[in-house]
C-alpha cells in the first residue's frame, strides 16, 4: 500500500511540474514576442517577427494540456493499466479529430 | 500592433483574473464580454483569444492542487471524453451559429453564472457502502484526499458516472462555442451528478479545463481563427492575474466581492442579450 502512494505522488509531481515550467516557457516567449515587436531593429537583426514568437508562445500553450494527456497515456502504459491506456488514447484521438478534420 | 492596446489587453486580463482568483472562479466568462464591449473586437476573434487564456489559467494553477492530491486525475481522463468530444460538436456549431446566437447563449450563461454565485456550496459525503456494479467501481475511481484541518485522509466516492459524463459533454460545447471554460457547468455537474467533496471537484475541473479548451484552439488555431496579437496578451494577462492575484488581493471581504460579481455578471447579461438583438450602449453603434 505504501509503494502505491509513493507512485501516486510521483506521478502528480511529473504532470505538476510539466504544467508549471510548460506555463512559464510560453509566458516567457509570449513576453519576448511583444518585446520584439517593439523593438523593430531587433526583429530586423534576428530575421524573426515579434508575431512569430507570440504565436508559437500561444501555440505552446495550446500544446501543453495535449501533451500532458499523452504524459498520462506514458504513465498508465508503464503501470500496465491497459483501460486507462485506452481511455487516454481516446482523448487524443478526440482532439486529433478536431484538429486535422473539422474545415 | 500598439504597445498602448497591448497593455491595454494585459491589464483588462490581469485585473479580470486576480479578481476572479479571490473567489475561485476562473476569469474566462469576463474575457469575451470585455474584448467585444471594451474593446471592438468581433466575438469570433474575442472567443479565439479567450480560450487560449482558460487554458492558460488551468496549466498555470494546476500544479498546488495536483501536490495536494486534491485532483482525481482517473476520473479527469474519464470526464474528459465527454467534455473533448463537446468540444469537437462546439468546434463544428460555431461555423453555423450566427453572431446573434453566440451573445444570446453568453447571455444566458452569464445569468447562470450570477445565480449560482449567489448559492453556496455545500459537501454531500456519500458514506455508503460502493455499487460494486457501478461504472465509478469499475474504473477504480473512488479515492480519497488529505484534510489538513483534520489532519488524515478523507475516503470518498464518485457517484453517478453515465450523468456526469453526460453534462460534461454539454459543458465541453459551451466551452468551445464561448471560448469559457465552462465552470459554470461543471461544477453542478461535479457536485450533483458525481457527488464529489467541493476541493477535489474544484481541482479536477481546473485540471479537465485545459484539455477541453486545448480541443476546442487546437482546430481554432489550424483555422487560422486566433488572433495573435490579442490572444497573446490576454493568455499572459490572465495566468499572471491567476497567479499572483490571490496573493495580492488576499485582504479584500469575499462576501463584498461576492455581491459586487453577481451585480457585474448580471450587468454583462444584460448588455450581451442587448448585443444579440443589435442594440450596444457601451461602446455605441458597431
Amino acid at each position: 500500500m505504501k509503494h502505491k502512494t509513493g507512485n501516486y505522488l510521483y506521478r502528480e509531481q511529473l504532470i505538476a511540474a510539466l504544467l508549471w515550467y510548460g506555463t512559464w516557457l510560453a509566458s516567457a516567449i509570449i513576453v519576448a514576442g511583444i518585446v520584439m515587436g517593439a523593438l523593430p531593429h531587433i526583429e530586423h537583426s534576428l530575421g524573426l517577427s515579434g508575431h512569430a514568437v507570440v504565436k508559437s508562445g500561444v501555440a505552446l500553450f495550446i500544446l501543453l494540456p495535449i501533451v500532458r494527456v499523452a504524459l498520462m497515456l506514458v504513465i498508465f502504459l508503464r503501470e500496465r493499466d491497459y483501460v486507462y491506456v485506452a481511455i487516454s488514447a481516446f482523448v487524443l484521438a478526440i482532439i486529433a479529430v478536431g484538429i486535422a478534420f473539422i474545415p | 500592433m500598439e504597445i498602448s492596446k497591448i497593455v491595454c489587453l494585459f491589464v483588462a486580463a490581469f485585473g479580470a483574473s486576480a479578481l476572479g482568483g479571490v473567489l475561485g472562479m476562473a476569469s474566462g466568462i469576463f474575457i469575451v464580454p470585455i474584448l467585444t464591449l471594451l474593446f471592438g473586437v468581433d466575438i469570433h476573434a474575442a472567443i479565439g483569444a479567450s480560450i487560449v487564456s482558460v487554458i492558460a489559467c488551468s496549466c498555470g494553477s494546476a500544479a498546488p492542487f495536483l501536490r495536494e492530491r486534491l485532483t482525481n486525475i482517473r476520473l479527469a481522463i474519464v470526464l474528459e471524453t465527454g467534455t473533448t468530444l463537446g468540444a469537437l460538436s462546439g468546434v463544428f456549431l460555431i461555423g453555423i451559429a450566427s453572431t446573434s446566437f453566440l451573445y444570446g447563449l453568453f447571455a444566458v450563461i452569464l445569468a447562470v453564472s450570477a445565480r449560482q454565485m449567489l448559492a453556496r456550496r455545500r459537501d454531500v459525503i456519500d458514506a455508503s457502502a460502493p455499487n460494486v456494479k457501478s461504472w465509478a467501481t469499475v474504473l477504480r475511481l473512488h479515492s480519497s484526499f488529505p484534510d489538513r484541518a483534520l489532519g488524515r485522509d478523507i475516503p470518498y466516492q464518485v457517484g453517478r458516472v453515465p450523468l456526469g459524463l453526460l453534462l460534461m459533454y454539454g459543458a465541453g460545447m459551451i466551452s468551445a462555442l464561448l471560448g469559457i471554460g465552462s465552470g459554470v457547468l461543471k461544477i453542478p455537474a461535479m457536485d450533483t451528478a458525481l457527488r464529489l467533496p467541493i476541493k477535489v471537484s474544484s481541482a479536477t475541473s481546473n485540471f479537465m479545463i485545459g484539455v477541453t479548451a486545448a480541443a476546442s484552439a487546437g482546430a481554432y488555431f489550424v483555422r487560422g481563427d486566433i488572433d495573435i496579437g490579442i490572444a497573446g496578451p490576454i493568455a499572459l494577462g490572465s495566468v499572471v492575474g491567476s497567479l499572483l492575484g490571490a496573493r495580492l488581493l488576499m485582504g479584500l471581504p469575499a462576501d463584498k466581492l461576492r455581491i459586487f460579481f453577481v451585480i457585474v455578471l448580471a450587468l454583462l447579461a444584460v448588455q450581451m442579450l442587448l448585443s444579440a438583438l443589435n442594440v450596444n450602449i457601451l461602446a455605441g453603434p458597431a
